[in-house]
């Protein structure tokens, strides 16, 4: 059991990443972005060419994945300047796919649908503690700093102006912040750190495919997202661990209640994460842990003066 | 009963938690590893793309294990099937495979569908030393380094592939072509029956279109300037329907082969009896005729089990037979026993029960299945897959043989 948590711990801080990527672009820029899985793959399939292929150490490998993910990032943050909200959903929704649908028919670059098997890990890969705590570890260490990164970036000017593109792109250009300057960057640093999620579940599980980067895994991060609580990091990262909580347990209820099949068992069970996660929208829209308004300072009444 | 009321008070937060608690208490009944009952994990597509094909995959396995269990399981040891839904995705995959092996401690993972999926358990059952069975039918699957832990039930794509080839040769072909849509696997068709041609000094020529047009002359025009006595169709029901109308029309006389997934029932629908009269169509296929299959049909009370659920049945029934074998209920020594229960000679046998009870007399025994007779070559590939020839004879598909 031990082994299984240590091993959900480590898939809770990859999507851990993703919702943070996420709600930097998303939760705090209001750039939606459903190609996030296109990211992710862009990263995974950076890092494991360049680390089977080219041999390169695991850790510039990484480095990679997150440079690409930049790069794809600002290219089609470029591609997308005058698009917002579901225009730009669309638009992104169709960047995962196409990145999908190429990682599968080049077959001399990406093995095609087959995948890239035996993925390097930056410790020697066994089955124990050996190597499933030192992982852990990494990744919460990974988890640890963009968690305070973008925390620090949320509270910084710079934070607020993004915030303020998300309320009102007109008025934050009125105010003279060159708004194209401020969502290219975010925009790069949030799929930075999707690629990074993406190299380091390659480096992980030691296999990827296009199939791994399929829409559901983007739905499963907008969800994560809105039920840890959108514009706030932490949010974000207790979502990622509360929805694989949910996936997971989801896993041992079914079994409990008697008189099903196992084909009305797997149904129960997507069913019982539906439920949960409507009634967690129900009951907190905002998510767990919302975005904290800053309020105004009281301007003073005439009368006080 | 306590912890669920307690869930509705304390707050979705606590609740996830409680949950997790749950599953921790739950599993505690497995942690006998060499008294308690043996757990074998299925792992099969309930729901995604795969799920016609899942459910009834996980139903012939717990058919096994219960006629095993009746009869008194296996080392005096009861068989309990634990079942995991692969969502036909990898990644989801992945923490399914991870739950059956570190929380149930099963032994055995039994029945990745789609390659993708069998590609990602593959290591995770290596590296755990757990047994694994798949379908799977990617090529690449079988060459990682799986040290012996991974078996196939499928046929691999070149192995369907050169049944292709051989039924065209067969057919004594003086030139053959091929077309086909664009697949992971449309390559690996080409290179196979290429190759097989080449050894037979014929002609070959192949091309590869986008399975999405709605016509197909320049395609068929091209194709038919090959002047191909025997002409291959790797397409599925869509293309293939537009493609034979063509070659229909263009007057050509020669023979045809497509596959099961495009050339069947619903390829008559749609196209007119004179342009498939006489296609030929080649599916990988349960051994029909086989004592396994036709007990497996009546175990399970459905008259024509398909392919997969076939492969499911004999999976958990050499993985039985194995640990019986080895005296011990284990990855390791499943892994080593395979081979002897299910090749080899011996008292022929098609079912776990029996084969239990002769190696409980020291016999040995030669598994044949309902899927095949069930011989892997080192890397755990099946050598002796079966296929069903069939041919389009007066606008019906009938049965030319099962081989």
């Amino acid at each position: 059991m031990d082994q299984y948590l240590i091993a959900m711990g480590t898939f809770a801080c990859i999507y851990g990443l993703m919702t943070i990527s996420l709600n930097l672009s998303w939760g705090i820029t209001g750039m939606v972005n459903l190609g996030i899985a296109g990211f992710f793959g862009i990263g995974a399939y950076t890092s494991a060419l360049l680390t089977t292929g080219l041999h390169w150490p695991v850790a510039l490998g990484i480095v990679a994945a997150m440079v690409a993910g930049a790069v794809a990032g600002a290219g089609l943050t470029f591609a997308t300047l005058r698009l917002r909200d579901d225009y730009l959903a669309i638009v992104t929704l169709g960047f995962a796919e196409i990145v999908r649908l190429v990682i599968m028919n080049e077959l001399w670059l990406t093995n095609g649908s087959d995948g890239i098997s035996g993925i390097p890990a930056p410790f020697p890969r066994t089955y124990g503690y050996a190597f499933a705590l030192p992982f852990l570890g990494l990744m919460l260490m990974v988890l640890g700093v963009c968690y305070l990164l973008s925390t620090r970036l949320l509270h910084s000017p710079y934070g607020r102006v993004l915030r303020a593109i998300r309320d009102d792109n007109e008025v934050t250009a009125v105010a003279g912040k060159d708004v194209v300057r401020f969502k290219l960057k975010t925009f790069a640093l949030s799929t930075a750190i999707a690629g990074a999620a993406g190299a380091l579940y390659g480096h992980y599980t030691s296999f990827i495919a296009p199939d791994v980067f399929a829409p559901l895994l983007t739905i499963y991060i907008f969800l994560a997202l809105t039920i840890g609580g959108t514009g706030n990091a932490r949010g974000a990262v207790l979502g990622a661990f509360i929805l694989i909580a949910i996936l997971e347990s989801s896993r041992f209820f079914p079994h409990l209640m008697p008189g099903f099949s196992a084909v009305q068992h797997a149904a129960l069970r997507e069913m019982l994460v539906a439920v949960v996660f409507v009634v967690c929208l129900m009951f907190r829209p905002d998510g767990l842990l919302p975005e904290r308004r800053v309020k105004r300072t009281e301007t003073p009444r005439a009368g006080d003066a | 009963m306590s912890d669920k009321l307690r869930i509705s008070r304390r707050g979705l937060l606590q609740g996830a938690g409680a949950l997790s608690l749950a599953g921790l208490a739950h599993p505690l009944t497995a942690w006998a590893q060499a008294t308690g009952p043996i757990v074998i994990g299925t792992l099969t597509p309930q729901t995604g793309a795969g799920s016609i094909y899942g459910p009834g995959m996980r139903d012939a396995m717990a058919a096994v294990a219960k006629e095993v269990n009746a009869a008194g399981g296996v080392l005096g040891r009861q068989i309990r099937l634990v079942s995991e839904d692969d969502q036909t995705n990898p990644e989801a995959t992945v923490r399914a495979a991870r739950k059956l092996i570190d929380v149930d401690k099963a032994v055995a993972v039994l029945g990745p569908w789609a390659s993708s999926v069998a590609a990602a358990v593959a290591p995770v059952c290596w590296e755990s030393k757990t047994f694994c069975a798949i379908v799977g039918s990617a090529d690449s699957i079988t060459k990682l380094p799986h040290q012996g832990f991974l078996v196939r039930t499928q046929p691999n794509i070149s192995a369907q592939a050169a049944r292709f080839g051989k039924l065209a040769i067969d057919q004594g072909a003086k030139s053959i072509y091929f077309m086909g849509p664009q697949t992971p696997f449309t390559q690996i068709y080409i290179d196979v029956v290429a190759a097989m041609a080449k050894a037979k000094n014929i002609p070959f020529a192949s091309e590869i279109y986008d399975g999405a047009k709605t016509s197909y002359r320049t395609e068929v025009e091209k194709a038919l300037r090959a002047k191909p006595d025997v002409i291959l169709l790797g397409g599925f029901v869509n293309d293939n329907a537009i493609v034979l109308r063509e070659i229909f029309r263009a007057g050509y006389k020669g023979k045809l082969i497509g596959f099961g997934t495009g050339v069947n029932t619903k390829l008559l629908e749609s196209v007119p009896p004179e342009a498939v009269e006489g296609v030929f169509a080649v599916t990988p296929s349960p051994a029909l005729d086989s004592k396994a299959y036709q007990r497996f049909a009546k175990l399970i009370g459905n008259a024509n089990p398909g392919p997969f659920e076939s492969q499911a049945y004999d999976m958990i029934n050499i993985t039985l037979l194995a640990i019986a074998q080895a005296k011990q209920a284990t990855g390791p020594a499943i892994r080593d026993a395979v081979r002897q229960v299910s090749q080899g000679g011996g008292t022929v046998v098609d079912n776990a029960v029996d084969g239990i009870k002769l190696i409980s007399e020291g016999k040995k025994v030669n598994y044949d299945g309902a899927s095949g007779s069930l011989e892997f070559d080192a890397v755990g590939d099946i050598v002796d897959a079966k296929f069903k020839i069939e041919q389009v004879k007066g606008g019906k598909l009938s049965t030319l043989e099962i081989s």
